[in-house]
């Protein structure tokens, strides 16, 4: 029943003629605010055009016409009076974008009829600089390759999953005058973080028939230690829409860079030639991309570019944790994760003194997963155990910075103990009955040698200078010159007062007369009567020179009593006298019937002639 | 000495019971390799006014087991000046044997007072000078005024105060060589040293660190350095650091 009213619908739109309708002519923008980065949709319906009519298209030299379609669509209808009626609409779709900001017309577009030209409004566009619509990221669909010409197979992508299923790419920008193919890069990030993987894109996008692409000129990477993502040796297209506008999207080079300082740094644009058309009707044209920014922010709490970034893990690998003495063991250091491999840094393994290491074999095994590039790296060392006992091989940490959790992490080991026995040979070789070669097995060996132990306990001792640097030790030093100067000083001047006065000569005689009689009392009780006696009559002869004025060494006793008699010395005083001298030439000369009294007496004598005469 | 030491451990807040618990803290952070923590708790006794042979044979030590050549030269000289135990000599050794220059030639010998300096103690002359001065004088004193005995006096005197020139003469020539010898240690990985004093001046040779010289004169932000070949240059003063 449904096929039978089809089927009489076609025939009445064939058999009935149309009838004759209104020229249909207009033209609309879906939107008339746009930014000079906008695209923005221009149609023209024609409606019912004759035969042989002509739409022209506005040509407005403000405006750029990025790409333009075509779509018609035909109905019947049944007018009044039951004729039908037949209504033939075309629809031209342009994509446009303005070339600059102000107040644009649009001009108006034509249809030209045999009898008659149509002409649609101008429509005024308010341009403003920039970009007022929100971005609309690209859906890409990887297509087969249908339609495109020879040249171009495209084989399985031998780096596995399309990392970019959801394409975090910002939509391009199709450049002026270089709609139908243009050369665009992106990175999949604006920020990151020192050592973080950025994602460097290079895409070709295109409305024409490629050939080749003969030359990829890369961007200089200052700043960035980078490694080759993909680099497809064969083009394979995917289908992206750009300000509504289809196109087919090549990818060139994908590059993982890795930042080494914190910046804002600039990526040059990358070129490349690529050679369009069919067959022998190629062109060659060269094309340049995009300059790109990039902000590159320092890692919390420090470091640079050989700080470890990205996700890690470590682990350690040991063999055999009980060996015989020299039976070697295998360990090894394992790094794996995600980021940049080279960075990587393993902690210094401290290998006890009494395991011999040969050097290390470091191998990297890089991997590239889900857009991320990673590896493994793993370190072995060759321990061969010198001495018998238990080694600690300590435990090992090692730090990185999450980007994602934007913290630092850190992954450990722990300490493993290595315990290392005597060798089996070694042990028998104290017997008996064994080979020669038995004596020839691995020995404990005790070496010297390596860094002195330290100092267990401390004797404190606060800087100190040189003793002769301090402030007291020249004073120190002079001060016996000093004194010895001084006292001679006194001497000196003692001595100079004792001239000029010869009253004051004869009281210092004396008193040093009486001095010597002091000494003699000393000499007295020391039990010395010789020395004593000596004493006193060195001590009278004295105070008898400073009282005569004269010396009276070597005079008789005659001639001595005759100068006291002159000097006016009463008798009994110059008796006095002569008893003490004739006393003191006993007591030295027989100084054994010199008892203590007897020098008492003597020494009582002289004191008193001494005073009686003063 | 013992009143210097008294205030030092007043001032680092240090008695010297907490200062050998320091020291012993110390000790274990270097046993287990942590070295950082190690060389931070010695400097704080250093701060604090708690030097002496053992710490800083400990402290230059530690820098030696992190391979800085320059720190571990330099307290291991620093602790040799105080004490000549052997094992500063031996670590002193490892720091020479690691250290990346070789002193090519035959080394010049030392003025004779400078080993005259060397082969004495500077406390010990130094208080056996003012001992006999002092008693030299007295001697001389009581044989001036004494009647008896005149002839001991004088004789003691006579000795003593020979003597004490004797000593005095050797503090002189200690103070003498200590004022005119100075012996620094280079830092810096590497130290350009240059014919003359200026940036300018043309790199004869370069020296590492760890390297023990000794500074002739200085001229603006250089120094003229010598080695022990009698090989001599200009580098920069901040690079060495002053035994």
């Amino acid at each position: 029943m449904g096929r039978t009213g089809s089927a009489l619908l076609l025939v009445a739109l064939v058999a009935t003629p149309a009838l004759a309708a209104d020229v249909e002519f207009h033209m609309s923008v879906d939107r008339k605010k746009v930014g000079t980065e906008d695209t923005f949709r221009l149609e023209i319906v024609v409606g019912n055009a004759p035969d042989g009519a002509v739409v022209q298209f506005p040509a407005p030299e403000d405006f750029e016409v990025l790409s333009r379609n075509q779509s018609t669509q035909m109905s019947y209808s049944i007018g009044p009076g039951g004729a039908g009626q037949m209504r033939n609409v075309q629809k031209y779709t342009l994509v446009m974008r303005a070339n600059r900001p102000g107040k644009l017309t649009i001009p108006p577009a034509g249809l030209q009829t045999a009898t008659k030209t149509y002409r649609t409004d101008a429509i005024v566009m308010d341009v403003v600089k920039g970009r007022l619509a929100p971005d609309t990221p690209p859906r890409p669909q990887n297509v087969t390759p249908f339609g495109f010409p020879p040249g171009f197979p495209f084989p399985g992508d031998p780096f596995g999953d399309d990392p970019f299923g959801d394409d975090p790419f910002e939509e391009p920008q199709v450049p002026r005058g270089e709609a139908d193919l243009f050369l665009r890069a992106s990175l999949d990030k604006s920020e990151a973080y020192v050592g973080e993987q950025v994602m460097l894109s290079l895409y070709i996008y295109s409305r024409m028939d490629l050939m080749s692409v003969d030359t990829v000129t890369m961007p200089k990477l200052e700043g960035f230690w980078s490694q080759d993502f993909k680099s497809p040796s064969e083009l394979r297209p995917e289908d992206a829409v750009v300000n509504n506008v289809r196109y087919r999207r090549y990818l060139l080079r994908q590059k993982a860079l890795f930042p080494m300082k914190a910046g804002e740094f600039t990526i040059e644009a990358p070129a490349a030639d690529i050679t369009t058309g069919v067959y022998f009707a190629g062109r060659r044209v060269h094309k340049t991309g995009n300059p790109l920014t990039l902000k590159v922010k320092p890692l919390p709490g420090g470091g640079d570019g050989s700080t470890l970034v990205g996700h890690w893990r470590l682990s350690r690998e040991l063999s055999n944790t009980e060996v015989a003495l020299g039976e070697p063991v295998q360990l090894r250091l394992i790094l794996e994760g995600k980021g940049n491999l080279q960075s990587a840094r393993l902690p210094e393994l401290k290998i006890p003194a009494g395991l011999k290491a040969f050097d290390p074999e470091t191998t990297d095994q890089t991997t590239s997963a889900q857009g991320q590039l990673g590896g493994k790296r793993t370190v072995e060392y060759v321990l061969v155990p010198q001495q018998t006992g238990e080694f600690m091989l300590p435990g090992i940490t090692l730090r990185w910075f999450d980007p994602e959790t934007h913290r630092w992490e850190q992954s450990q080991v722990d300490a493993i103990t290595l315990t290392v026995r005597p060798a089996a040979n070694g042990a028998t070789a104290m017997g008996t009955g064994v080979g020669p070669g038995a004596l020839d097995g691995p020995k404990n060996q005790l070496v010297a040698g390596g860094l002195k132990s330290l100092r267990h306990t401390a004797h404190f001792e606060a800087p100190r200078a040189a003793l002769w640097s301090r402030p007291w030790f020249l004073p120190a030093a002079l001060g016996p010159v000093g004194l010895a100067l001084l006292l001679g000083l006194v001497g000196l001047i003692r001595g100079a007062l004792g001239n000029t006065s010869p009253e004051a000569q004869k009281k210092q005689q004396a008193r040093a007369a009486r001095k010597r009689l002091a000494a003699a009392e000393k000499l007295s009780k020391a039990g010395k009567p010789s020395d004593f006696y000596a004493e006193v009559e060195r001590a009278l002869n004295s105070f008898l020179e400073a009282k005569l004025g004269a010396p009276v060494t070597g005079l008789t006793r005659a001639e001595l009593d005759a100068r006291l008699a002159e000097a006016g010395v009463p008798e009994p005083e110059r008796r006095r006298l002569a008893a003490v001298f004739d006393t003191c030439d006993l007591g030295r000369y027989a100084p054994g019937m010199a008892d203590l009294s007897s020098r008492q007496k003597a020494l009582a004598d002289a004191a008193a002639a001494m005073e009686g005469w003063s | 000495m013992t009143a210097a030491l008294l205030l030092a451990l007043t001032l680092g807040q240090y008695t010297p019971a907490e200062a050998q618990a320091l020291f012993v803290e110390a000790n274990d952070a270097y046993y287990k390799g942590e070295f950082e923590t190690a060389q931070a708790k010695y400097e704080k006794l250093l701060e604090a006014g708690l030097g002496g042979p053992d710490v800083l044979f400990n402290l230059g030590t530690t820098h030696l087991a992190k391979n800085e050549l320059g720190p571990a030269v330099l307290y291991l000289e620093r602790a040799r000046r105080l004490s000549d135990d052997d094992d500063i000599e031996a670590n002193l050794a490892v720091a020479r044997q690691r250290q990346g220059d070789q002193v090519v030639g035959a080394e010049t010998s030392r003025p004779f007072l400078e080993r005259l300096a060397d082969a004495l103690d500077e406390r010990v002359v130094s208080v056996a000078f003012l001992a006999t001065w002092w008693l030299g004088f007295f001697a001389w004193f009581v044989f001036r005024r004494k009647v008896e005995g005149r002839l001991v006096w004088g004789l003691a005197a006579g000795v003593l105060l020979l003597a004490g020139a004797t000593l005095g003469a050797a503090v002189g020539v200690h103070a003498y060589v200590r004022h005119r010898v100075v012996e620094a240690v280079v830092m810096p990985a590497t130290a350009k040293v240059r014919e003359f004093p200026g940036d300018n001046g043309k790199v004869s040779f370069e020296v590492h660190a760890g390297l023990k010289v000794r500074v002739m004169e200085e001229s603006g932000k250089f120094a003229r350095i010598r080695l022990p070949n009698a090989l001599e240059g200009w580098t920069e003063k901040e690079g060495l650091v002053e035994l």
